[in-house]
């Protein structure tokens, strides 16, 4: 009996099982995610002279609503409009949403030390030569920034898809735009990335974090820059632009109803989630200075913060419109990547062992 | 007149101002998330009296009216119509017609109509709607009060616009 | 699997054009930034080659059913077009029924028309901005501007018994009279909103982000204001120094002392900060108005002295309140027509009446500001972005109901 607890023990915590799963894989995920929308929509009645969500359940300040939300969507009809292929429409949305989690388990969300932490006995497998300890991640990989930062930027290419297989007009501006849009944020993310990486000397989010300098400290430009590009990547305000209720009637997801529409929902919070993280770990310090469980916990507290954050902006900001997004990008953000860069080169000469 | 005056405003902002722009709005943002300015009234358990007279359904005091049909006559929506009961004409009201532009009881010559300030009643059919002159002539139902209505009032107030007051009378 | 579907997956569903490079855009009448309203939008790109406005979806006849209903009748039916705006829509309309009747209005009726109107330009143009703001995605303006017109609504409720389907104004006067508790509730409210329009400036008027989307955008240049026969705030955002209060004023405004804001630049955000400037100065006329206003009756002697002196006791001296005498039932006036002009909120109101001496109006034209939008929207859409479609609509304050009457 021990044995068998202790087996399934050993198996929950695998790190790959873990991270990908339970935390912060698909279930903390899918928590994370009805609290966001929860506050999205709870701190925007709060600018806007409103309550919110509030009768479904009173002493949770209405976070029974995004539950009781979510099960009317899923019981709610799909309507598949006609003259698309049923299999593709029903296909798509589910792609874009299994696409937008595979990053959740490459990043690193703590470390693992030797001894003293329940991942411990994981401690060799996901060793790390660069910090010399163990990283609490589904995958580990030395060059995961990298690896995180393409695989997310595949995202795009699916709400194209979603876009293409629904067949309608709007949606198809609605595509157009997100591929524009997708194209400048990306380069603005890497470069990001890019000097960050040259400050800290490597491409491991985990030896970033652990280096025990804050990134927002040793490069706020790049932290500047990552952080709107995260916005726009993730259709946040004021860079909305790609689904612009008002303009497109929700772009690429317009046709969608019930479950599907959910999903397409989640897409982007989930992307929203996902760069959040790698911006906790590059810029935010990560875990650090904790370890293990404790950790990754404080890795969550600190992305859910900066995912807070961005959906708050919903209730200060309209959205630009596509070309001026565009022109931030090219025009002010990515000259202020080159700075950024000349920042990494020096700041990490001088200052980053 | 008076001296003509054609303002413009600046264009183009410099970065400096972009950036206290943005900062002002985002301050704003969480002034108000951290101190909020709510004006939502929470319906079903505050209910909101209104002020006298609030032009809300009507009633008839049956023995009063002396039938002269200007109530009707006013009536811009064909609401109010004249019936005969028991040899007399008296008004009756349809209320799926009636736009509450209180004309009828500004015209009564003997005020035999009355402005209730009720104005949340509840039909379940469109025959309902009509009140014949024996219905019209009495009082509404109101909510019942004291168990779960709270009854507030709107007051203006300088700092957050509307403020719901309990209102004792 | 469909037919049709079929059919696209034998060809592997490549026919589809994915990138419009130019196609057809139905905004409306069912769309989230159309109101009732459909825009045909021909793009190519992300330009809009020709957008054709076809209003009339919420056309109500308001004109035909003018000439089948007594004058009384036509006070809430007026009003409907422009619901949010309803003091002037009807004032306008009493005052051209005035002029055919030939009545003098008292002087402190007159300072509550200008009362009730300010108060109903306040609330329009705060409706105006939350519309514009939403539709250029910035919900806070959009809930701020439903919230703050709330404070006006509430008064107006105070003032005429109802929220916006005043019927205040009626030949020959006001309905209701001022009262101490309306007096101290306008004086909290324009107290407010002078600490409100310093929030509405950081989050809305003087975000960048607004700004970007206003500035440059739907630029009509004064000629061409001039020529679509732009009305209200959109002309004076073009450089046009034209209000029917200063030009021809009516109710109490040449006694009043205010401004008339004009912007040169013409473009969207010239005419929004031209309505956020006109709320300012609205609420400097409230205080005028409520520092100024004489005393007296609120209703034409000729009518007052009609009103059964029972009646007159219980409401004028006991609720400030006038009632209507029989005359009013179905009054004839004489043969005879009448044209007015009131700058409602969202620009110039003519009404045109005709008398044939009959009960009923012979003819009612109304030509409301929005449907004087209709044209330079059409002409301001060619050309710009698709996005821009939103905010032009939203700077223009065009409102369908009121265009299609
Ligand atoms: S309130 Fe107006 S619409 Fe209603 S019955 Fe009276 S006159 Fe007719
Ligand atoms: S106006 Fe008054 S008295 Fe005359 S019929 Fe109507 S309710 Fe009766």
């Amino acid at each position: 009996m021990m044995n068998l607890l202790f087996d399934l023990r050993y198996y929950v915590l695998y790190p790959s099982f873990f991270n990908s799963v339970i935390y912060p894989g698909l279930i903390f995920t899918a928590i994370l995610l009805l609290t966001t929308i929860w506050f999205e929509r709870k701190a925007a009645a709060r600018v806007q002279m409103r309550v919110g969500p509030y009768y479904a359940s009173k002493r949770l300040g209405g976070f029974m609503q995004l539950i009781a939300d979510a099960v009317k969507f899923v019981f709610s009809e799909v309507i598949i409009p006609e003259g698309v292929n049923p299999t593709l429409f029903a296909l798509a949305p589910v792609l874009a949403v299994a696409m937008s989690f595979i990053p959740l388990s490459i990043i690193p969300v703590s470390v693992i030390p030797p001894s003293g932490s329940v991942f411990s006995i994981y401690f060799r497998d996901f060793y790390d030569p660069n910090i010399g300890m163990g990283v609490l991640t589904g995958l580990f990989v030395q060059y995961n920034m990298l690896l995180i930062l393409a695989i997310e930027s595949m995202y795009p290419v699916f709400v194209i898809f979603v876009a293409w297989v629904t067949n309608n007009r709007f949606a198809i501006v609605g595509a157009v735009r997100e591929s524009y849009l997708s194209v400048s944020y990306d380069v603005l993310l890497i470069m990001a990335t890019l000097s960050m990486s040259l400050e800290y000397h490597t491409l491991d989010l985990a030896k970033i974090a652990q280096s025990g300098i804050p990134g927002i400290l040793a490069n706020p430009v790049a932290a500047i820059v990552f952080f709107i590009a995260m916005l726009m990547g993730s259709a946040r305000f004021p860079f909305e632009i790609a689904e612009a209720e008002t303009e497109l009637v929700l772009g690429a997801y317009t046709e969608y109803s019930g479950f599907l529409f959910v999903l397409t929902m989640a897409g982007s919070y989930v992307g929203n989630l996902v760069y959040a993280l790698v911006f906790t770990d590059m810029f935010l310090w990560g875990w650090y200075p904790l370890s293990g469980f404790p950790g990754a916990l404080l890795t969550g507290l600190k992305a859910s913060i900066v995912v807070f954050f961005s959906v708050f902006l919903r209730a200060v900001y309209g959205r630009y419109r596509i070309d001026q997004a565009l022109r931030g990008g090219w025009k002010y953000l990515l000259p202020l990547t080159f700075v950024s860069l000349f920042i990494g080169l020096v700041v990490g000469y001088i200052w980053i062992p | 007149m008076d001296s003509i005056k054609i303002k413009e405003y600046k264009k183009g902002d410099s970065s400096l101002n972009l950036v206290t722009g943005h900062l002002k709005a985002v301050g704003t943002g969480v002034k108000y998330f951290v101190k909020p300015q709510r004006i939502t009234l929470k319906y079903p358990e505050e209910s909101l009296s209104l002020p006298t007279g609030y032009r809300g359904m009507i009633r008839l005091y049956k023995d009063v009216c002396i039938g002269c049909t200007l109530c009707a006559m006013v009536c811009p929506a064909d609401a109010m119509k004249m019936a005969t009961d028991q040899g007399k004409k008296f008004p009756t009201i349809n209320y799926g017609r009636c736009v509450f532009c209180g004309f009828c009881v500004d015209i009564c010559p003997v005020d035999a109509l009355k402005e209730t300030g009720v104005h949340d009643a509840a039909f379940s059919s469109r025959r309902e709607l009509f009140f014949s002159p024996d219905k019209f002539n009495q009082d509404f139902d109101q909510p019942p009060v004291e168990l779960l209505v709270k009854k507030v009032k709107a007051v203006i107030d300088e700092e957050k616009g509307i403020k719901y007051v309990p209102d004792t009378d | 699997m469909t037919d049709q579907a079929e059919e696209l997956m034998k060809s592997g569903g490549m026919e589809i054009d994915v990138i419009p490079v130019s196609g057809e855009l139905n905004v409306g009448p069912q769309h989230p930034g159309s109101g009732h309203l459909r825009i045909y939008v021909r793009l190519n790109g992300d330009i809009i080659e020709e957008a054709q406005v076809e209003p009339g979806y919420v056309h109500r006849a308001v004109e035909k059913l003018g000439e089948n209903r007594n004058y009384i009748h036509l006070i809430p039916l007026v009003e409907r077009p422009a619901i949010l705006d309803s003091i002037h829509m009807n004032l306008g309309y009493i005052m051209a029924v005035e002029k055919i009747l030939g009545v003098d209005v008292p002087d402190r009726a007159q300072y509550l028309r200008s009362f009730a109107a300010e108060i109903s330009r306040i609330a329009s143009h705060l409706y105006g901005m939350g519309i514009l703001a939403i539709f250029i995605g910035h919900s806070t303006g959009f809930m701020w501007g439903f919230g703050d017109r709330e404070v006006w609504v509430q008064i107006l409720e105070a003032l005429t018994g109802a929220r916006i389907t005043n019927s205040y104004v009626i030949p020959g006067g006001v309905r209701r009279d001022l009262t101490p508790t309306i007096v101290e509730m306008t004086r909290k409210a324009v107290t407010y909103m002078r600490r409100k329009i310093k929030d509405w400036e950081n989050i809305f008027l003087n975000n960048p982000n607004v700004k970007a989307r206003l500035q440059d955008v739907g630029i009509m240049t004064r000629e061409q204001a001039i020529e679509w026969g732009a009305v209200g705030p959109n002309l004076r955002g073009s450089g046009v120094y034209y209000d029917v209060r200063k030009v021809e004023p009516y109710a109490a405004y040449s006694r009043l002392d205010f401004e008339i804001p004009v912007y040169k630049e013409g473009d969207g955000y010239a005419r929004t900060l031209v309505r956020f400037e006109e709320i300012q100065q609205s609420l400097n006329i409230l205080e005028q108005i409520i520092r100024d206003i004489p005393e007296g009756q609120i209703l034409s002697d000729r009518f007052f002295k009609q009103i059964p002196p029972t009646r007159l006791k219980k409401w004028w001296e006991g609720q400030r309140r006038v009632v209507m005498p029989g005359y009013y039932a179905s009054f004839r006036p004489p043969k005879g027509e009448a044209v007015t002009r009131v700058e409602a909120g969202r620009g110039e109101l003519l009404y045109y009446v005709v008398s044939d001496g009959s009960a009923k109006p012979y003819r009612l034209r109304m030509i409301t500001p929005s449907y004087r939008s209709i044209y330079v929207m059409q002409n301001l859409l060619k050309g710009v972005r698709y996005a821009d479609l939103v905010s032009i609509y939203g700077s223009l304050d065009y409102f369908p109901p009121e265009a299609d009457r």
